[in-house]
């Protein structure tokens, strides 16, 4: 016991050091307090209410931080790592804070097993597993089996699952408390896909899989012609998506009815979000008109497609960490934009992946015929970046390789058009963060502030 | 003038970009003028071994790769005649392990090959992974061949010779400072990156070999390889202190 309260006053003593010193989002107070007490997480979560973990490849920020906002505007004390500090020292270090009724946790998918073993978390959503820092987590299926393991240390816990992703629905497979999201056919389904695809095998008889069609990467409508094993039925389904300019709406249905919502936040995956937030409120029994007020006006955080004004330039800055999220964040920003200048900022440090082969894997035809006046290259990897354009038939008159950054960054600022978008890989977000900060720039959303 | 590639298994063995090797050596190709035909096959497809100039396979992951392994055992009869006949191919990591003698995992089964190559695979625990350079002998000594290998089989020839020499990084197994294998015109490695990339110099050797069984001696008109060759050298100067690590 002594242990634990020394842990939690050191880590809160770390915490108020580094704030003080101005070294926000920093882990280093759950780093310390989990040094001291390595079982910290099971006391700071034993009291709450509810313990919700949000884990998968891509989208476990905007859904976790969405699936928050949602329950505080339902009145509850809600807990949660707002700044993607999301490996176990990160989570810790939120739980110190302050104690509350909820805690919504975003969880590194690699790291689940070090917060599930302490954590009796009640709910976990798992958006969708896509091929993502494959130096890292190497392969798919493995990082299948470590969350199987490390969902076994929760036995009692309800999933909440993507029924589009057969990697994720193998996850349901003989457990007992599941809920399915999925999108039905819709306007942006495709027969066939262009992009690189994982989930091609079926969890069961372990034969190909077939597709009826697919919605982005392999999330889609599928089915094993083998075994019989196919896409499970959504508890929550969004069908007549309707696309404009400006927002997507859709109509969610559920189990006891149905409803209406309208996202300002564009591209197919912020639907994903969207739904996976709204389910898990919904199965917590908030009512839907508070969740439909919360999406309307959610906009999302950190770089995740944030946009800065800076010298008479709209900057859009947005993560692009592997293949699918470029493939998408280019379809979203190509179809949306007049002229402007693109910057893709590569490294390659171990929050970025080493290998950058996958760019390769990235659809990126779109850009050939994309209105862009400039594409500047930046970064470790600006040349290999460079190479990409190259082969995939950009003309190489309108491409500079700018490695350093800030340089880059004046590099955008001498051209003309009034549209600029920042491809940042993780350690280059915070980086153009800081640098158009620095000079100025004003981000067009404040972080959440009209609802946090 | 044409090339003929078939890329096998291109929706299972499609790891670490490995299909931006047929995006290169199409582009390379159509930059001269020469035609290019691509031709997808996966399972059950017949692989005629007399239709192509160079076949392609890549890495996957251990499932998929356990599918193409099961398929690829009646096309190997089609695909040794072909490289026997001197067709140029590629194969990259799983692909590589898939054409030697046999694989053998943790648990001490063994996966047979199709014996392409006098090589076979063994599974080790920690995987071999970062950046690489080696030395290709017929592409002399002014550039390297770079890349990046992620893999936990290790891999040891039998009678076969290496593609190179390990400048820095693991290559086939950690140990004696070969990377890779060739036979005749075929080659396996574990560099991705993508391989060709980085290497117009190899890119340009695989076009070559390919075109020359139909079309004898053909001279590759010069590309503007600047960026790719200047990409090549800073990456292997940053990492040539680490040894390919960080």
């Amino acid at each position: 016991m002594f242990r634990t309260f020394l842990a939690i006053w050191i880590g809160r003593l770390v915490s108020f050091l580094s704030r003080w010193l101005k070294r926000g989002g920093t882990s280093l107070p759950g780093y310390i307090a989990l040094k001291i007490d390595p079982n910290l997480m099971k006391h700071l979560t034993s009291n709450y209410k509810k313990v919700i973990i949000v884990t998968g490849t891509n989208g476990k920020t905007t859904t976790a931080n969405l699936l928050a906002n949602i329950l505080k505007a339902s009145g509850l004390k809600v807990i949660h790592n707002t700044e993607g500090a999301n490996m176990p020292a990160g989570v810790t270090t939120t739980l110190l804070e302050s104690p509350g009724e909820v805690a919504v946790l975003e969880v590194d998918e690699g790291t689940l097993i070090h917060v599930t073993k302490q954590v009796k978390a009640d709910m976990v959503v798992i958006t969708n597993l896509l091929r993502d820092q494959l130096d890292r987590y190497h392969e798919l299926e493995q990082l299948v089996q470590v969350i199987n393991r490390s969902l076994s240390f929760i036995p009692e816990a309800t999933l909440v699952l993507n029924a589009d992703d057969s990697l994720v629905t193998s996850l349901g497979l003989n457990k007992n408390n599941v809920k399915y999201f999925g999108l039905a056919r819709n306007e942006l389904s495709q027969e066939k896909t262009t992009e690189v695809l994982e989930g091609h095998i079926c969890p069961i008889c372990h034969k190909p899989l077939e597709f009826n069609f697919y919605h982005y990467s392999h999330l889609g409508n599928y089915f094993c012609p083998s075994c019989s094993y196919s896409r499970p039925k959504a508890d929550y389904e969004v069908n007549e998506v309707k696309l404009s300019f400006q927002q997507v709406c859709f109509n969610l249905n559920y189990p006891e009815g149905e409803i209406y919502l309208k996202t300002q936040m564009p591209g197919v995956y912020n639907i994903y979000n969207v739904l996976a937030a709204s389910s898990t409120a919904l199965q917590l029994n908030v009512k839907p008109v508070t969740i439909m007020k919360v999406v309307d006006k959610f906009l999302p955080g950190q770089g995740r497609a944030e946009t800065f004004h800076l010298q008479n330039k709209k900057i859009t800055l947005m993560l692009v960490k592997n293949p699918t999220g470029l493939s998408i964040g280019l379809k979203t920003i190509i179809t949306n934009s007049k002229e402007a200048v693109y910057l893709f900022a590569i490294n390659d440090l171990a929050a970025d992946g080493r290998d950058v082969s996958w760019l390769w894997d990235a659809d990126i035809t779109l850009l050939v015929d994309a209105p862009y006046n400039l594409i500047i290259c930046s970064g470790l990897r600006a040349g290999d970046m460079a190479i990409r354009l190259k082969y995939e038939g950009i003309k190489m008159d309108s491409v500079v390789v700018v490695p350093e950054q800030e340089a880059s960054v004046n590099r955008l600022l001498s051209e003309s058009v009034s549209e600029a978008v920042i491809f940042c890989t993780y350690t280059n977000l915070a980086l153009y963060r800081r640098i158009l900060r620095k000079r100025g720039a004003e981000s067009e959303v404040a972080y959440m502030s009209s609802l946090s | 003038m044409k090339l003929r590639i078939c890329h096998l298994y291109p929706e299972f063995l499609n790891l670490y970009g490995d299909r931006g090797n047929i995006l290169v050596l199409k582009r390379r190709a159509q930059w001269r003028g020469i035609e290019v035909h691509i031709t997808q096959l996966s399972l059950g497809d017949k692989l005629d071994p007399k239709a192509y100039d160079l076949i392609f396979l890549g890495g996957g992951p251990d499932q998929e790769q356990g599918v193409a392994s099961d398929d690829l055992r009646a096309k190997g009869p089609w695909l040794k005649e072909a490289v026997e006949e001197g067709v140029t191919l590629l194969a990259i990591c799983g692909g590589y392990q898939l054409l030697g003698q046999y694989y053998r995992t943790n648990s001490g089964e063994t996966l047979p090959g199709i014996g392409v190559f006098d090589a076979y695979t063994e599974a080790g625990n920690e995987r071999l992974k970062g950046n690489i350079a080696i030395r290709v002998e017929e592409l002399g000594d002014e550039t390297p061949v770079i890349g990046f290998e992620n893999h936990g089989g290790r891999t040891f020839l039998g009678n076969a010779s290496p593609l190179g020499s390990v400048i820095y990084g693991d290559g086939n197994n950690g140990h004696d400072q070969t990377e890779g294998v060739k036979y005749k015109n075929a080659f396996g490695t574990y560099l991705h990156g993508p391989l060709l990339s980085k290497n117009p110099h190899l890119a340009d050797y695989l076009i070559g070999l390919a075109l020359q069984r139909v079309y004898g001696e053909v001279e590759l008109q010069p590309l503007d390889n600047s960026l790719e060759l200047e990409v090549n050298r800073s990456v292997y100067q940053r990492f040539l202190s680490t040894k390919g690590k960080w």
